[in-house]
């Protein structure tokens, strides 16, 4: 697989051309979003008047706000659709294919809820969009990742609906290279840093909703995670010393909340961004070191776990 | 009156508690030694195999292959204690290490597919038994500590409860002796 430099390089020499063509797509398009949020709040403010008619009204003040914002949303969306299509066609895709060519690029995909329901890793969500599915085989390995953004639907006393995110960022659903029958989870470890060792563990066991608590005897992952299992021999037989360290190192170079699950013989990882990804910028430059380097970055990272975890070097038992 | 009757549930609702989770962490180590047991015995039932494919061409290494064998025999006695049985571990993996370290020297057997096949299953096996050793290492420390923690400490020595051993882990243990690497 190719380094993250290389890619750098490969964006800036053999994308260059097509980032140059989109560069300026994207320049008029933000001279246009500018001028077209100028007239939409030109027309908004007389409307807005004529409206509250002399009075403060808070409700209705805070129903236009609303509006004003849903509706700026919209336009904003069906504007930078084409931009954004162009942009994932062009760049996006040839940079995945760049990476290994056995991997496979649909930009309204994501991978499926019945995967992420599997994960176990979060509660099921009412809603669930996402985009940008990468998935394929890296040396024999199969592998598929996309952005997802899961929410639970709320409903207050009033009956009014709300959503809130349950999880939004990098899915990554792998095969794993050790056989294991039980389910074992390892989540970001929330009690044990805010309480310390003794109540942090205590809290942790007596969690109701998740399996048997596994202390793991590497202090810096159990500083890190909290692991939880059906067995606490399988537990460890997946987690040896040597993934511990990697997925510690992959979760210091991602710098971001990370959720994994070994569940029916495969991996699942979740990496929260809570932002979407691989999405064009439109007003900062494509150019720019630091915009090249998250698209590039994000997708070294996932594609990278098959040999980060070494993933595939498979046992005797499981070929 | 009423006041001292719920401190005295109170007491003895603490001690019902104390005793069953030293009881739970008992159990939980000796739950956990069953499955470093079953994995033990994985690995010796592999001896004679090994011993077969490799004897013919280690003639220098007689002594080390007579070692497994002498060990395996002695594991697979009726009734031996928890303890023996981790001191018999202890000195298989060190004797398994060196013959996987002798057979480098014997290019013939390197590429024998029998011994290629039997190394993978062992080094699969040593994964497992690493893995059910630290489980184990876990509960008996959890145990050890309940047994030396206030309150369950007065507890537990008023069960005659004893403190229990954990598995030494070797330093080369640790980063998984590869046999697989060892080929690479």
């Amino acid at each position: 697989m190719k380094s993250v430099s290389e890619l750098t390089d490969f964006y800036y020499k053999v994308l260059f051309p097509t980032l140059e063509k989109l560069e300026d797509d994207r320049k008029s398009l933000r001279k246009k979003i500018i001028i077209i949020g100028i007239i939409y709040t030109a027309i908004f403010i007389p409307i807005l008047f004529i409206l509250l008619d002399g009075y403060i009204n808070l409700d209705l003040l805070a129903f236009l706000a609303f509006g004003y914002f849903a509706g700026g949303t919209f336009i904003y969306k069906i504007m930078i659709k084409d931009y954004t299509q162009e942009f994932k066609q062009n760049i996006i895709s040839p940079l995945i294919k760049a990476i290994d060519n056995g991997l496979h690029y649909a930009s309204i995909s994501h991978v499926s809820q019945h995967l992420f329901d599997r994960s176990d890793l979060f509660r099921a969500p009412d809603r669930m969009n996402g985009n940008d599915l990468v998935r394929g085989e890296i040396e024999n390995i199969k592998i598929q990742f996309s952005d997802i953004h899961a929410e639970k639907k709320h409903k207050d006393s009033k009956g009014r609906t709300s959503w809130s995110t349950i999880f939004k960022g990098l899915f990554i659903v792998s095969e794993f290279n050790k056989n294991f029958a039980g389910q074992t989870v390892v989540l970001p470890d929330s009690a044990q840093s805010t309480f310390g060792n003794l109540i942090g563990n205590w809290l942790q066991s007596k969690n109701m909703s998740r399996d048997e608590l596994v202390k793991m005897d590497d202090p810096e992952f159990e500083k890190e995670f909290v692991v939880y299992s059906t067995d606490q021999v399988e537990a460890r037989y997946i987690l040896s010393h040597s993934l511990m360290k990697k997925l510690l190192t992959f979760k210091h170079k991602s710098a971001h909340p990370l959720h994994i699950s070994f569940i029916g013989s495969h991996i699942h990882m979740a990496v929260e961004y809570n932002k979407d990804l691989f999405e064009p910028s439109v007003f900062s430059s494509l150019l720019d070191y630091k915009v090249a380097m998250e698209y590039v970055k994000t997708l070294h990272l996932a594609i990278g776990i098959v040999q980060e975890l070494k993933l595939n070097q498979k046992l005797w038992s499981k070929t | 009156m009423s006041t001292s009757l719920i401190v005295l549930i109170v007491i003895i609702l603490a001690l019902i508690l104390m005793y069953n989770s030293l009881v739970a962490k008992k159990n939980q180590v000796e739950n956990i030694f069953a499955s470093v047991d079953t994995v033990l015995k994985k690995r010796y039932d592999l001896i004679p195999n090994l011993v077969a494919s490799v004897s013919k061409y280690m003639e220098h290494e007689k002594g080390l292959l007579e070692e497994v064998t002498k060990l395996r025999s002695e594991a697979n006695k009726p009734n031996i204690s928890d303890e023996h049985k981790m001191a018999l571990d202890a000195k298989m993996s060190a004797a398994l290490g060196s013959i996987m370290i002798a057979v480098e020297n014997y290019p013939d057997l390197k590429a024998n597919e029998n011994v290629m096949h039997l190394q993978r299953t062992l080094n699969e096996v040593e994964e497992q038994i690493s893995a059910a050793r630290r489980a184990y290492n876990q509960a008996v420390t959890d145990y050890n500590n309940a047994l030396e923690m206030i309150p369950t400490n007065f507890m537990a020595s008023a069960m005659a409860y004893k403190r229990k051993e954990v598995f030494e882990i070797v330093e080369s243990e640790r980063k998984n002796v590869n046999v697989k690497e060892l080929f690479n």
